[in-house]
């Protein structure tokens, strides 16, 4: 990408994670900090760091006790701030840089720091119980480590991290892709849902449904699903198996994990799995094994049922083979067995509380068991429809357009695909890049005043090189478009937007 | 005592659905006795019974049968009659004095002329009248066929032509106006003919098998030991095989003679019937009778061997007790002395469905009990689709069967039945529906009034979309409150020892007491010395036994009644709309469930698949119901799922749009804002302007709403809605909008009172903000 090689990865970025409820006593300072990276950091500049954030905090809080601030922007950093836990922080700290291109929408920095935590939180729970149940935070720590290395591993561009920049503007972190099929497919698609969710019995189990890197059905929460299907397509999704690369990361991914992330990674695991098995309290704790560094690469492989399988940690001695991981539900507040299926481009995954399956492993592949003779010959179907109907990569390209389509009400969006992206011009990506900062924003405000009433916005803009860039906000849903090669007035910027969402969105951004 | 009750209750019924046999007659029958006749005989061109005397011959319609048909009469001349047969207009009565001679006489003018053989060496095996445009009347004869057509003018019969054949002799049924010839040394070589209205076609030659029971014997076939069998449509020849015991199957195609295989028989005197397209295979000697339902491959019988029941007879005075006294004496005893005979010696089997009981003269319609056969395949296969598709393929008693079928698959349901199989009962009933639509089937024997979706077209109000699925109004407006609960759902079971129906409605036709001896007799001691009169008498029981009434109520909460009062008219067929799939089905159950959302929603499904393979739409209303139940569970992102697919120019929902389904969201959405946002959205989708407008201007996006109201040119609001909206927001800004926007767009708005009232308002709020 042309970067230059001089800058070290380590003054790009820096990521703290801290507990405003520890080492609140002089001496005791270092007791806050539960994730800083870089870890080479003197613990002095470290703390200083975190100093200054938490400072910023209180001092905020002064005036907005409920949403202290969100971002510091100085002349040559962006703070990023994201209240993860109550009175957990996380802060991003990132250089600007024109030149390097390190241009930055501190919403969608946020976004990072929320979907790391929520993935944290989707395997170990909440940081805080993790705290509570060990005071001294030794595990929490290491957990924490090894997991946000992992997953900042994705975003390694050789030895660098390249971290969501304006580039990525026709992108929405933090929301679900689905594939759009024909009613007959999704009949039956829902048909296999409730064959699926019938193999365990009487006990209530969720299932998720993909293919390939897209949505197809879910009943879980809308929070639960974004996080599995963030997951999934990182981790579990055909391509990200096959390649043992995550295809979903914004960016192409290196295939140099640095020696330091790999090193310590290894170490953490080991520590895990000395503690694992005390750490969780839930009724039938003892059979709850996590994925050994849910976030590492090659963790996951198809098994010959088709069925994936994965290292778990904490295997007991007193039990049986242990290979089903359970991850944690927010909604329900339990922990489930993730139990996943692959047939070609579908992925099933299923949910099954771990209260729910009495003899543990032996439960599982009974289910496994049952999925295998009730709901096969429907997979395939399904896969079958799903496969024929399936446009392809480009299948969401409307040509002429660049565009990015966000429905808040589902946490579902829909944008160009990232080949088509690659061609606008650098000038056009930056316009959108400001006029989204613009409308995030604006949003910020509009829910302030009154949460109530959604607003209802819309902003065309000339950029530079003559490209239109609009953003339409109405009632939950934005639509964001780069028009290049367009005509030159307004009124043909407003009738190309009214086109396409009569056409694609149901009217829904339609000028009234 | 509680031992009691049930064992009484399995007594009712076993005594109400007659649960032992699947196959009965019922008492009283057609009485054919005249003093001084001759003899008996079956017409069944005109399906007549005669009965001739000396100087007259009285006749029976038996169809449609019933038991208080009066014969007709004509006077004939005396002598001997070996077969006898009235023209298929009915005109002229024709009667084989001698195996030369005919005599045919005519009804009007009483005049009579004959018809003799030609010549010595051929002498006439039997005759039969035809509808096949080249003749009236076929001479079957051991030197061939004579076709004859009558002259009116002339008043005489001429030959139209006429095929040699040796013929030993024949078999012929008018229902299936073929005929067959039998010839050869052991009469297994057979011609056959159809005379139909269409023509005469001859078909190919062909031999049936005869097992031989050793190398030199060489078994005859007789005449009385082939059927010939129309069932759907279709037309069968059955052959006993008295050797092999085995009954053959043949199938006649226009060019063709098909072996369809073998059913056993377990008697050497074998009968056949058909009752509504069911064969009957009454194994006389054993007396019982087999079921075998021949539409596809399987040659399995419907049902174990069970012997054919008497119904209805009233009890002899000596074994009732104090209610006997309406019985007629005379009439108990006349029947106890025949009560034993059934498959007496003097049983005739008549085509297709009828007994002959020559020994009396009565004559008796065989009836299939619907709830007992399919009771009968369920045990013997499991299979409830099977038992399903047997049932949808019911004409004769279709809304019987088609109530069968719906309490089945609300048992089924509600039995929480493996999703898989629920779906393939769904199957069989969807494509039954898909077929008589295509076949025009289904509306046939439902009247304009009351169609099925004339009381679904109906607009319904909100409220009652909104509202509680529980104000079930059917389809035609009647309450179907007697059907939910303990009705005939959970009344209806598939497994057999829960069946408890009744026949009493049938009994009731017939006779206003329910005694019956047969019955009582057949439970044996254990029952009747407990409860003497048990449950047979219990529609008139007086004794206040509160376990007993409560079983008066479950078994006279019928399928008979609900099916006429509630599908009206007899339909002629068993299908079942997926309007009446929501009535009597889905919306019940859901009514009666607890629990287990999941399970219902999955249901519904497959029943969408089902009619969306089919391409049959389906009701509002089973939409509505699939919100409910989703929202009810708050499964808000699965109903997204449902309503929504990522809009790409197409519609692509699974939860077809409609105002029904979209009020039902807007309902639902109280507690969700996203799912009323769908309901919003569907709305506007489906162009109901005013609705969406109104809603928007009630969620206070009175603005968004003046610009949707211009756009689309809805007119039909009241300016003051949206300034009383504007008002309400306090927004000064606002109201002065909203009031340019109708001084602009609505000529004569400055002279509204509205105008004045809201300038006035205005004027206030911005002069309380100027202080």
């Amino acid at each position: 990408m042309g970067m230059s090689s001089a800058v070290t990865s380590n003054e790009t970025m820096q990521l703290c994670v801290f507990d405003l409820r520890r080492g609140q006593h002089e001496g005791q300072e270092l007791d806050k900090i539960l994730f800083f990276y870089p870890a080479d950091l003197p613990f002095s500049t470290q703390l200083s760091v975190i100093g200054l954030s938490e400072g910023l905090i209180t001092f905020t809080r002064i005036f907005s006790p409920e949403a202290a601030c969100e971002v510091i922007d100085a002349e040559r950093h962006s703070h990023v701030f994201y209240q993860a836990e109550p009175d957990i922080w996380m802060v991003m700290i990132v250089e600007k840089n024109k030149e390097l291109e390190a241009i930055w929408r501190s919403d969608a920095l946020r976004e990072v720091l929320k979907e790391v935590h929520s993935l944290f939180v989707m395997f170990y729970g909440p940081i805080r119980s993790l705290l509570e149940k060990e005071p001294g935070g030794g595990l929490s720590r290491s957990r924490l480590y090894s997991f946000i290395m992992d997953y900042l591993s994705d975003f390694l561009v050789g030895k660098r991290l390249q971290l969501p920049s304006f580039r990525d503007c026709l992108r929405e972190r933090g929301s679900v892709q689905m594939l759009t099929i024909s009613r007959e497919a999704a009949i039956e698609v829902q048909s296999l849902v409730r064959v699926l969710e019938s193999c365990s019995g009487s006990t209530q189990c969720c299932s998720l449904i993909m293919f390939q890197d897209l949505l197809v059905s879910t009943t879980l929460s809308p929070d639960d699903t974004i996080n599995l299907f963030t997951y999934a397509v990182m981790r579990l999704a055909p391509n990200a198996l096959s390649s043992g690369a995550s295809s979903w990361s914004y960016l192409r991914k290196g295939n140099t994990v640095s020696q330091a992330v790999t090193a310590f990674v290894g170490n953490s695991r080991s520590v895990s799995e000395q503690i694992s098995g005390s750490h969780d309290t839930s009724p039938g704790a003892d059979r709850n094994y996590n994925v050994a560094g849910p976030l590492q690469h090659d963790k996951w492989s198809k098994g010959k049922d088709g069925f994936l399988v994965t290292d778990v940690s904490g295997v007991e001695v007193s039990s049986l083979i242990s290979a089903t991981p359970t991850i944690w539900l927010q909604q329900k507040e339990e922990r489930v067995y993730l139990c996943a299926y692959q047939h070609r481009n579908l992925t099933i995954i299923l949910l099954v509380p771990v209260n729910s399956i009495v003899n543990g492993e032996q439960g599982m592949s009974l289910l496994k068991q049952q999925v295998l003779e009730n709901a096969s010959l429907k997979i395939f179907k399904v896969e079958e429809k799903l496969s024929k109907g399936w446009g392809g990569e480009n299948a969401y390209h409307v040509s002429g357009y660049r565009y990015l389509l966000v429905d808040h009400d589902r946490n579902v969006s829909r944008a160009t695909p990232p080949g088509k992206v690659t061609t606008l011009a650098k000038e056009s990506l930056l316009s959108m890049s400001k006029l989204r900062e613009e409308v995030d924003l604006e949003k910020g405000q509009a829910k302030w005043e009154d949460p109530n009433h959604e607003k209802e916005l819309e902003i065309c803009i000339r950029a530079k090189n003559n490209a239109w860039v609009i953003a339409r906000v109405s009632r939950g849903k934005e639509l964001y478009m780069v028009l290049e090669k367009a005509n030159e007035t307004l009124l043909y910027a407003s009738d190309a937007l009214e086109k396409f969402s009569n056409r694609y969105c149901n009217g829904v951004f339609s000028l009234d | 005592m509680h031992g009691n009750t049930s064992s009484s209750h399995s007594g009712v019924s076993h005594s109400g659905s007659g649960a032992l046999s699947h196959v009965y007659i019922q008492y009283p029958p057609l009485r054919c006795t005249i003093s001084g006749s001759t003899g008996l005989f079956y017409d069944d061109g005109n399906k007549l019974l005669i009965s001739p005397t000396s100087e007259q011959v009285f006749s029976w319609k038996t169809v449609p049968y019933s038991p208080l048909v009066a014969p007709t009469s004509d006077s004939i001349c005396e002598g001997p009659i070996m077969s006898i047969r009235y023209s298929l207009d009915a005109k002229i009565l024709a009667i084989q004095r001698s195996n030369f001679e005919i005599e045919f006489r005519n009804r009007e003018t009483g005049e009579t002329f004959s018809q003799k053989c030609r010549s010595e060496t051929e002498s006439i095996l039997g005759f039969f009248w035809t509808d096949c445009p080249i003749c009236d009347i076929v001479f079957v004869k051991t030197s061939g066929l004579d076709f004859l057509a009558y002259d009116s003018e002339s008043k005489a019969l001429f030959l139209v032509d006429t095929r040699k054949f040796n013929v030993t002799w024949y078999v012929y049924t008018h229902e299936s106006r073929l005929l067959l010839l039998a010839s050869g040394m052991q009469c297994k070589s057979f011609t056959g003919f159809q005379l139909s209205s269409a023509g005469i076609i001859r078909l190919p030659k062909f031999e049936m098998i005869m097992a031989k029971s050793d190398a030199n014997s060489k078994p005859v076939l007789a005449a009385e030991d082939v059927h010939i069998v129309t069932v759907y449509g279709r037309i069968y020849c059955l052959q006993v095989d008295r050797v092999a015991m085995l009954l053959h199957m043949y199938r006649f195609y226009r060019d063709a003679v098909v072996p369809q295989g073998s059913l056993p028989i377990y008697s050497s005197k074998i009968a056949l019937s058909v009752v509504d397209n069911v064969l009957l295979v009454h194994q006389v000697d054993a007396k019982v009778v087999i079921l075998y339902d021949i539409f596809a491959d399987s040659r399995a019988p419907i049902s174990a061997p069970l012997p054919l029941l008497l119904r209805g007879l009233p009890r002899p005075k000596t074994l009732s007790r104090s209610n006997s006294q309406e019985t007629e004496t005379l009439e108990a005893n006349n029947v106890s002395d025949h009560e034993a005979t059934i498959y007496g010696d003097g049983w005739t089997f008549l085509v297709p469905d009828l007994i002959c009981d020559t020994a009396t003269g009565f004559v008796w319609k065989i009836h299939l009990d619907l709830e007992a056969s399919s009771i009968a395949i369920s045990a013997s296969s499991s299979e409830v689709p099977l038992m399903l598709e047997f049932l949808q393929r019911r004409k004769l008693e279709a809304a019987k069967a088609k109530q069968l079928c719906l309490a089945i698959c609300r048992a089924l349901i509600l039995e929480h039945r493996p999703i898989s199989m629920v779906a393939r009962a769904l199957d069989v009933l969807v494509q039954s529906y898909s077929h008589s639509i295509k076949t025009g089937s289904y509306f046939k024997g439902i009247k304009a009034g009351d169609h099925p979706h004339s009381g679904l077209q109906q607009e319904s109000s909100p409220a009652t979309v909104a509202g509680e699925s529980t104000r079930r109004v059917d389809a035609y407006g009647k309450s179907i409150k007697n059907e939910s609960g303990t009705g005939v759902g959970s009344q209806i079971s598939t497994r057999p020892s829960d069946f408890s129906t009744s026949d009493s409605e049938e009994d009731n036709e017939f006779q206003p007491q329910k005694i019956r001896f047969m019955d009582l007799s057949e439970k044996g001691g254990k029952k009747v010395g407990e409860n003497p009169l048990g449950a047979e008498t219990s529609g008139f029981d007086t004794q206040p036994s509160p376990p007993k009434s409560q079983m008066v109520g479950r078994s006279n909460s019928p399928l008979d009644s609900h099916a006429s009062e509630l599908l009206g008219v007899q339909a002629t067929s068993a299908a079942i709309s997926p309007a009446e799939m929501y009535s009597f089905v889905f919306a019940p159950v859901e009514e009666e469930m607890t629990g287990d959302p999941g399970y219902l929603v999955g249901i519904i499904v497959e029943f969408l698949r089902s009619a969306n393979v089919e391409k049959i739409k389906v009701p509002p209303n089973l939409y509505v119901l699939t919100v409910q139940v989703l929202a009810r569970s708050e499964r808000y992102a699965e109903l997204g799922l449902f309503v929504i697919n990522k809009n790409e120019a197409v519609d692509v929902q699974i939860i077809e749009p409609s105002k029904e389904v979209a009020l039902q969201l807007l309902e639902s959405g109280r507690k969700n804002l996203q799912t009323r946002k769908l309901g919003l959205d569907m709305l506007r989708h489906l162009s109901l302007h005013h609705d969406y407008v109104l809603l928007l201007v009630q969620d206070g996006y009175y603005l968004e709403a003046l610009r949707y109201a211009r756009k689309n040119k809805v007119n039909t609001f009241r300016p003051a809605l949206f300034l009383e909206a504007a008002v309400a927001s306090g927004d000064l800004e606002h109201l002065a909008a909203v009031l340019r926007f109708f001084s602009d767009f609505i000529p004569g708005f400055r002279n509204t009172s509205d105008h004045s009232t809201y300038c006035r308002i205005l004027n206030e709020m911005s002069s309380a903000i100027a202080i």
